[in-house]
C-alpha cells in the first residue's frame, strides 16, 4: 500500500526512486526521504515496541525529540548502530533497518503481555519488587529485566570506521540553522568575523523546511552562506554539548548519509569549537498532550504531521483528527488541508478560539468541536477512532479517522543554554521555561527564546476525562514508558521534588533526556501537589543532547594511537633480543631476557646471580630527570627534600627523600650535585611529571625570590646501569677522562667524561647493592654505548637484565620502591628511612607534619622484611597479615604484602611487608591467610644481603 | 553472569608498539612532513634577559611568542633555543642564569602545505588559523606536549620529547589522512 504519498508536495525528488528494507521487508522511497517519512508514505505505522509494557509505537515526532521509532541501522560487519530515531536517519539506497525490543517480530511480541499486565507495574515497580532474595538480582533479575526491557542491541564486533576530530574557533557560533539561526549566520558575517553555523538535520532550514512560503527565502539564503568564505556551515552536526568559556562540542556525520559502498573518509568528525560569541537558536520541541490512548501508532504531533505532509509530501493518515490546545494546531491542520490531507475536525479543549481561525476552519470545511478532548483512542497497532467528550460530560461521540494530530504547546530547546549554566525563568504564557541570564557571551534567539508567535494556547495536565487518571495509559514519557498515573503515584507516595519524582519514575530519564516530557511531568507533580510549577522544581539538562558514538567521542585515539607507548632508545635491542616488556607510567620496559624456553623465574634467577656474581646490564633511561640550576638550587633542594643538601660537595650523590606537606613519602631518587650551582636529580619512573610539578609549584608560589630553575632532563640522557662485581672492569675500556678506581671515585660520586668517545655523566650509585655505575649520555648515543657495553661486557659474562630482576636485587637490599612499597600513607620512619630526615635541618616540606600526635604514636605501619617458614613458599603481593589465624572472620588485619620474590642468591623467598608496629614484632611470628591455606612468616629485618653493605665498595 | 556469549573482537591490527619514527617524509594531499635533523637546543631561564643575552652572546625575544633567531620566548623568564647541530652555550657558572643542554630530548617534524594549520588544528586546541608566522609557543597536540612554530603561511615546525614522537608522527599522518 503507497497511498500516503501525497500527489504534490514536498522537497522530495520525486524522479528519484529509493529502495531500502525494514524487518526484512523491501520498500521504495524517494530521495530527500527519511526513514520515518519513507516508512509512512508506505503505510507504515508501527516502528517499535516500548521499553517497559512492549506497547505498539510510531513516530511521535519528526526531529530528534522523537521517542519511540528507534531502529538498528545495519551497515555491514561491524557497522550496525541500535537506537537511531527513525525520523533522524537519512534514505539511500539499499538502507537496511530493523525494529528493536520486539520478540518473535513486531507485529505479534510476547512481551507484550507486560501491557496486560501494566496494572502491576507501577513507578518503582522494579525497587520494590526485586529486592529478595538479594543473590537472584544478578543472576536471575537483572538478566531476565534486560532482555525484556530494552533498547538496540549493542555491536559486537570491531567497528571498522575511523573518525576525525578536529579544534576549531570562530567569533560567532550559531547553533540552529532555522530561519532565526540563519539570520543571526547572515548578520554576523557582515563583519568579516569568523562565523561557523551548525545544524543537525540533512538540510538547514529548520521550521522553515515544513513551509513551503520560505523555501524561496531558504534557498537564496544559503546559497549567501556558501558564498561567505568567513561562515562556515556545519550540516548534519549536531552540537552536543556547551561547556564553560563557550567551549561547544558538535559531532558531524559525514558517511552514514550515503550507502556503505560510497562511504569514503572517516565516518564522523568531532567538533570542538571556542567561540568569542554563542548564538543559540535551537528552536522549539512541540509537546504532546496527556490522554487515554496517546500512544496509539497514528498518535503524533502535530509538528510531525506537518512536516510529514509539506517537506516530505506524505499524508501523515487518510483520515486525519487534530486535538489541539494551542493555535500552532489550527495553523497546521489548515496547512495540511490546503496540501490535501483530509482534515477529520479539529477538537480544541477551550471555548474561546480567535474568529480568524475559526473561519479558516470553516472556509476549509473543517468540524471543530470546541472545549471537547480526545477521552480514547480505537485500534491498536494503527489509529481507527477517536472517541472526544465536552469537558465534563460523559457525552462521547467517536470520530473514525486513521491518524490524531497532538498539538500541546511549545517547549523551547534551552538544552545548551542549561549546559553552559545559563538560568531559566518560567513562563506563563509559553507554559515553559525560557533562557533567563547567563554569564558567558552567549545568546538565544528564536523559539528557543521564546521570541516567536505562533498564536497562543492553554497548558493543560492531563485532557479532561470521565475515566479516572489511574485507568488511563495516557503517557507521559514515551521512551521510558511513564505514564500520568505513575507521576501522581509518586506524589502520593511522598515524593515532591521533580528531582526525586523523575528518578522514581524515570521521567525524563531516558535517551532523548525528556525532550517531548518533561514539562508534562512537571504540570502534572504541579497540580497533584498543588504548588506552582516553579515551586517543584527542574531536573538539569546534561551533555550529549542526543546519543551519540564512542566512536566520535574517540577520534584517532584507539589502536595504535589508543595513548602514546613511550619506549627508550634502547627499546629496539631490547626486542630484537627477545626481552619480555612491561607498561611502567606510559613507558613500556624490558622485564626479563628469557633464553631459549625459560619461564620468568628461571630467566630473573639466572639474571639476578649473574648481577650478584659477575655483571649486569640494565636500561635505566625511563627514570625521571630534572636539571636544578641556579645560585640557590642547594637551598632549593634542602627546602624540598628531607637531609641535607648544602653540605653535599660538586663530584657527590645523595639519596633524597620527598615527601608531601602531609609527611608521607611521595617519591625519592638518587642525585648528584655537578656544581656549587647545578644538580642533576633523578626521581621514579613514574614520579617525574608529578615531582616537577610537585617542584614547580613549590618554587613558583612559595619561594619564588630563590634564583633557580628546573629542567627537565628525562629524555635528554639514556641511562644504562651496569651493576655487579665486575662492573668497573666492563667500562673501564670504554671510559676516558675519569679515573675508576675506588679511591678516586667511590660510591655515590659523580663524574664526567667520555664513553666511547661521547661525553657521560658517570654516576657511580647502585641499587642492587653491588659494585655499580649509572652510565647517563645523550639519547641519540644511548643505543650505540649499550650495544658497546654489551660487547665489552662478553668477556666477563654480562647479562642484559629486566625490572623484574631489579626489582628482586634492590628487595635482597631491602631498597624500597616508593608506591610498591609505600601507598601514600608511610612516613620516613614507618619505611625504615629515618636516617634520611635531617634532624638539624630548620624546615623542609613535610617537617611539620612529622611532629604530629598520630605520626609520632605507636601503632603505625612499618616495613619490615619477612621470611616464611617453608623456604619455598613466595607469599603474594598484597596479601593480608594476621597475628592469629584462628579468630573468627572478620579477623584483625595488621598489614599487607608489598613485595615478594624467590632469591636464587639466598635460595629462598623473601617479602617487605607494611605491619603495625613491625619494628617491635622483629623475630615473632605472623600469619598470612590464603584461599590454599595459612602461611606462616617471621617478621625481620628489611635487609636480607649483605647488611654491612660491603659489596657496593669492591 | 555465566555464558555470555564471548564478543567476536578481532585482535588489533597495530598498536603503539608498532609506531616507530619515519624512515621517510610523508607527502599526501598538499601536506608534507618531515623529520628535522638532530640539532642543538638549551633551555634557557633567567629573571634577567639581559644578563642571559650577555651571558650566552645572543640576543633574545622579547615577547612571550616570539622569535629570533632560533630563539623562542616561552615565559616570562623561559627561552628555548634551536640551533645548529653542534653549537653550544656557555653555561654561565655561579651567575643567577640557568643554561641546560636538551639537544636531545627532543625530536622536530616540519609540517608543510597550504593545509598545514588545519593539521595541526585537528589535535591543537590553540586557535592556530590565527597564529602569526614567526610566533612559537609550547601547547599540547591532543595529549602531548609540543613546541609549535609557525614559520611561515604554509609551513609549521613542532617540537615533542624523543618517545612521544613516534605517536606524534602517526597521529599527524593520520589526520592528514582525515
Amino acid at each position: 500500500m503507497s497511498g500516503y504519498r501525497l500527489p504534490t508536495g514536498g522537497r522530495v525528488d520525486r524522479a528519484k526512486s529509493v529502495s531500502f528494507s525494514f524487518d526484512g521487508q523491501s520498500y521504495t522511497g524517494l530521495a530527500g526521504d527519511n526513514l520515518a517519512s519513507a516508512l509512512v508514505a508506505n503505510g507504515v505505522t508501527l516502528f517499535g515496541r516500548s521499553f517497559k509494557y512492549h506497547r505498539p509505537r510510531g513516530i511521535l515526532g519528526m526531529g530528534s525529540e522523537e521517542p519511540n521509532a528507534l531502529v538498528t541501522v545495519d551497515r555491514g560487519p561491524g557497522r550496525t548502530t541500535p537506537n537511531l530515531r527513525a525520523p533522524s536517519v537519512p534514505l539511500h539506497s539499499g538502507l537496511v533497518a530493523s525494529s528493536q525490543n520486539r520478540f518473535p517480530s513486531l507485529k505479534f511480541d510476547l512481551g507484550a503481555v507486560n501491557d496486560k499486565l501494566g496494572a502491576f507495574f507501577p513507578a518503582g515497580f522494579y525497587n520494590k519488587t526485586f529486592m529478595w532474595p538479594r543473590s537472584a538480582w544478578e543472576k536471575l533479575y537483572e538478566p531476565a529485566i534486560r532482555q525484556m526491557a530494552g533498547l538496540g542491541d549493542s555491536p559486537t564486533s570491531r567497528d571498522p570506521d575511523h573518525y576525525a576530530s578536529t579544534y576549531a574557533h570562530c567569533e560567532v557560533l550559531v547553533v540552529g540553522a532555522g530561519p532565526a539561526g540563519i539570520e543571526a549566520a547572515l548578520a554576523a558575517a557582515q563583519s568579516g568575523d569568523r562565523v561557523i553555523l551548525v545544524d543537525e538535520q540533512e538540510e538547514i532550514g529548520g521550521g522553515a523546511l515544513a513551509d513551503p512560503a520560505q523555501w524561496a527565502w531558504l534557498t537564496d539564503a544559503r546559497a549567501q552562506l556558501l558564498a561567505l568564505s568567513n561562515v562556515q556551515l556545519l550540516e548534519r552536526t549536531t552540537a552536543i554539548a556547551h561547556l564553560h568559556q563557550n567551549f561547544v562540542v558538535a559531532v558531524q556525520r559525514l558517511t552514514d548519509h550515503v550507502a556503505p559502498a560510497q562511504a569514503q573518509g572517516a565516518r564522523e568528525k568531532l567538533w570542538r569549537i571556542r567561540a568569542a560569541r554563542v548564538v543559540l537558536a535551537q528552536g522549539a520541541i512541540e509537546r504532546p498532550l496527556v490522554f487515554d490512548g496517546n500512544d496509539v501508532p497514528g498518535v503524533m504531533l502535530a509538528s510531525a504531521g506537518r512536516s510529514l505532509a509539506l517537506r516530505f509530501g506524505v499524508a501523515p493518515g487518510h483520515a486525519v483528527a487534530v486535538m489541539a490546545t494551542h493555535d500552532s494546531g489550527w495553523h497546521d491542520a489548515l496547512a495540511l488541508a490546503k496540501a490535501g490531507v483530509h482534515i477529520v475536525a479539529i477538537i480544541d479543549v477551550r471555548d474561546d478560539v480567535s474568529s480568524d481561525l475559526l473561519d479558516a476552519a470553516g472556509a476549509a470545511g473543517i468540524a471543530v468541536h470546541l472545549n471537547h478532548a480526545v477521552i480514547g483512542v480505537g485500534g491498536r497497532h494503527a489509529v481507527k477512532s477517536v472517541t472526544i467528550a465536552a469537558a465534563g460530560s460523559s457525552a462521547a461521540r467517536t470520530l473514525s479517522c486513521d491518524c490524531l494530530l497532538m498539538a500541546g504547546g511549545w517547549t523551547p530547546t534551552v538544552h545548551l543554554w542549561s549546559h553552559a549554566k545559563g538560568s531559566l525563568r518560567w513562563d506563563a504564557d509559553w507554559a515553559a521555561y525560557l533562557p533567563d541570564s547567563i554569564d558567558d557571551n552567549v545568546i538565544a534567539v528564536g523559539g528557543g527564546a521564546g521570541a516567536w508567535n505562533y498564536g497562543s494556547g492553554v497548558a493543560v495536565s492531563n485532557l479532561p476525562s470521565p475515566k479516572p487518571v489511574h485507568q488511563q495509559k495516557a503517557f507521559v514519557d514515551f521512551q521510558n514508558d511513564v505514564k500520568a498515573r505513575d507521576i501522581r503515584l509518586a506524589v502520593q507516595e511522598g515524593f515532591r521534588s521533580i528531582e526525586h519524582i523523575k528518578r522514581y519514575t524515570t521521567n525524563g530519564m531516558a535517551t532523548d533526556q525528556g525532550k517531548t516530557s518533561n514539562i508534562n511531568g512537571l504540570q502534572i507533580a504541579s497540580e497533584v501537589l498543588s504548588k506552582p510549577v516553579t515551586a517543584v522544581g527542574l531536573t538539569t539538562f546534561r551533555p550529549p543532547y542526543t546519543p551519540q558514538t564512542f566512536g566520535a567521542l574517540m577520534g584517532h585515539h584507539k589502536d595504535a594511537l589508543f595513548q602514546p607507548l613511550r619506549r627508550t632508545v634502547i627499546d629496539d635491542w631490547a626486542v630484537a633480543n627477545g626481552a619480555v616488556f612491561e607498561n611502567v607510567a606510559q613507558w613500556r620496559r624490558a622485564r626479563y631476557f628469557p633464553q631459549g624456553s625459560e619461564t620468568m623465574d628461571q630467566a630473573v634467577a639466572r639474571e639476578c646471580l649473574a648481577v650478584r656474581e659477575r655483571v649486569g646490564m640494565f636500561d635505566a633511561s625511563t627514570l625521571g630527570k630534572i636539571e636544578v640550576v641556579g645560585p640557590d638550587a642547594a637551598e632549593f633542594l634542602n627546602r624540598m627534600y628531607t637531609n641535607p643538601w648544602k653540605s653535599l660537595e660538586p663530584g657527590r650523590c645523595r639519596y633524597g627523600l620527598l615527601l608531601r606537606e602531609d609527611g608521607f613519602i611521595v617519591d625519592d631518587g638518587v642525585s648528584a650535585r655537578l656544581a656549587p650551582d647545578r644538580f642533576h636529580l633523578t626521581t621514579t619512573t613514574g614520579g617525574a611529571a608529578r615531582v616537577l610539578g610537585m617542584m614547580e609549584d613549590y618554587l613558583q608560589t612559595e619561594w619564588s625570590d630563590l634564583d633557580v630553575w628546573l629542567t627537565s632532563t628525562t629524555e635528554q640522557y639514556a641511562v644504562i646501569a651496569v651493576q655487579g662485581p665486575l662492573a668497573r672492569a666492563v667500562i673501564a675500556p670504554l671510559v676516558a677522562g675519569i679515573d675508576l678506581s675506588h679511591e678516586a671515585f667511590p660510591h655515590m660520586a659523580v663524574r664526567e667524561g667520555t664513553i666511547c668517545g661521547v661525553p657521560t655523566r658517570l654516576f657511580r650509585v647502585s641499587f642492587t647493592g653491588e659494585l655499580g655505575f649509572e652510565v647517563n649520555v645523550a639519547a641519540e648515543h644511548g643505543l650505540a654505548v649499550w650495544q658497546a657495553i654489551h660487547e665489552a661486557g662478553q668477556a666477563h659474562g654480562i647479562v642484559p637484565y629486566g625490572t623484574e630482576t631489579m626489582h628482586v636485587l634492590r628487595a635482597e637490599k631491602g631498597y624500597i620502591i616508593v608506591g610498591q612499597d609505600t601507598d601514600g600513607t608511610l612516613t620516613p620512619d614507618d619505611a625504615g628511612l629515618g636516617w634520611a630526615v635531617g634532624k638539624k635541618k630548620p624546615d623542609f616540606v613535610g617537617k611539620r607534619s612529622l611532629a604530629r600526635p598520630d605520626i609520632v604514636g605507636a601503632g603505625r605501619k612499618q616495613l619490615v622484611g619477612l621470611l616464611t617458614k617453608d623456604p619455598q613458599v613466595v607469599l603474594e603481593e598484597g596479601a593480608q597479615i594476621v597475628a592469629d589465624p584462628a579468630q573468627p572472620v572478620p579477623m584483625t588485619m595488621l598489614g599487607h604484602v608489598t613485595s615478594s620474590y624467590h632469591s636464587a642468591t639466598l635460595g629462598r623467598s623473601i617479602a617487605l611487608a607494611m605491619l603495625v608496629d613491625g619494628r617491635a614484632k622483629l623475630g615473632e611470628t605472623i600469619y598470612v591467610p590464603m584461599p590454599g591455606g595459612t602461611i606462616a612468616a617471621e617478621v625481620t629485618g628489611m635487609v636480607f644481603l649483605d647488611p654491612k653493605g660491603s659489596r657496593l665498595d669492591a | 553472569m555465566p555464558d555470555a556469549a564471548t564478543p567476536d573482537i578481532a585482535p588489533l591490527a597495530v598498536t603503539a608498539a608498532d609506531l616507530h619514527l619515519p624512515t621517510q617524509p610523508f607527502s599526501a594531499a598538499g601536506l608534507h612532513l618531515e623529520l628535522v635533523p638532530a640539532q642543538a637546543r638549551y633551555s634557557l631561564r633567567a629573571r634577567d634577559a639581559g644578563l642571559l643575552a650577555a651571558t650566552i652572546g645572543r640576543a633574545l625575544p622579547d615577547r612571550i611568542g616570539d622569535t629570533l633567531d632560533g630563539v623562542i620566548k616561552l615565559g616570562p623568564d623561559e627561552w628555548l633555543a634551536l640551533l645548529p647541530a653542534g653549537a653550544t652555550l656557555p653555561l654561565g657558572e655561579g651567575l643567577p642564569v640557568s643554561v641546560v643542554d636538551v639537544s636531545a630530548r627532543a625530536v622536530g617534524f616540519t609540517i608543510t602545505g597550504p593545509g598545514a594549520a588545519a593539521l595541526i588544528a585537528t589535535g591543537c586546541p590553540l586557535d592556530v588559523e590565527r597564529m602569526a608566522p614567526g610566533r612559537a609557543t609550547r601547547t599540547l597536540f591532543e595529549t602531548v606536549e609540543i613546541v609549535l612554530w609557525r614559520q611561515s603561511e604554509t609551513a609549521f615546525r613542532v617540537d615533542c620529547w624523543r618517545s612521544f614522537a613516534p605517536w606524534l608522527w602517526a597521529a599527524l599522518v593520520a589526520g592528514a589522512q582525515g
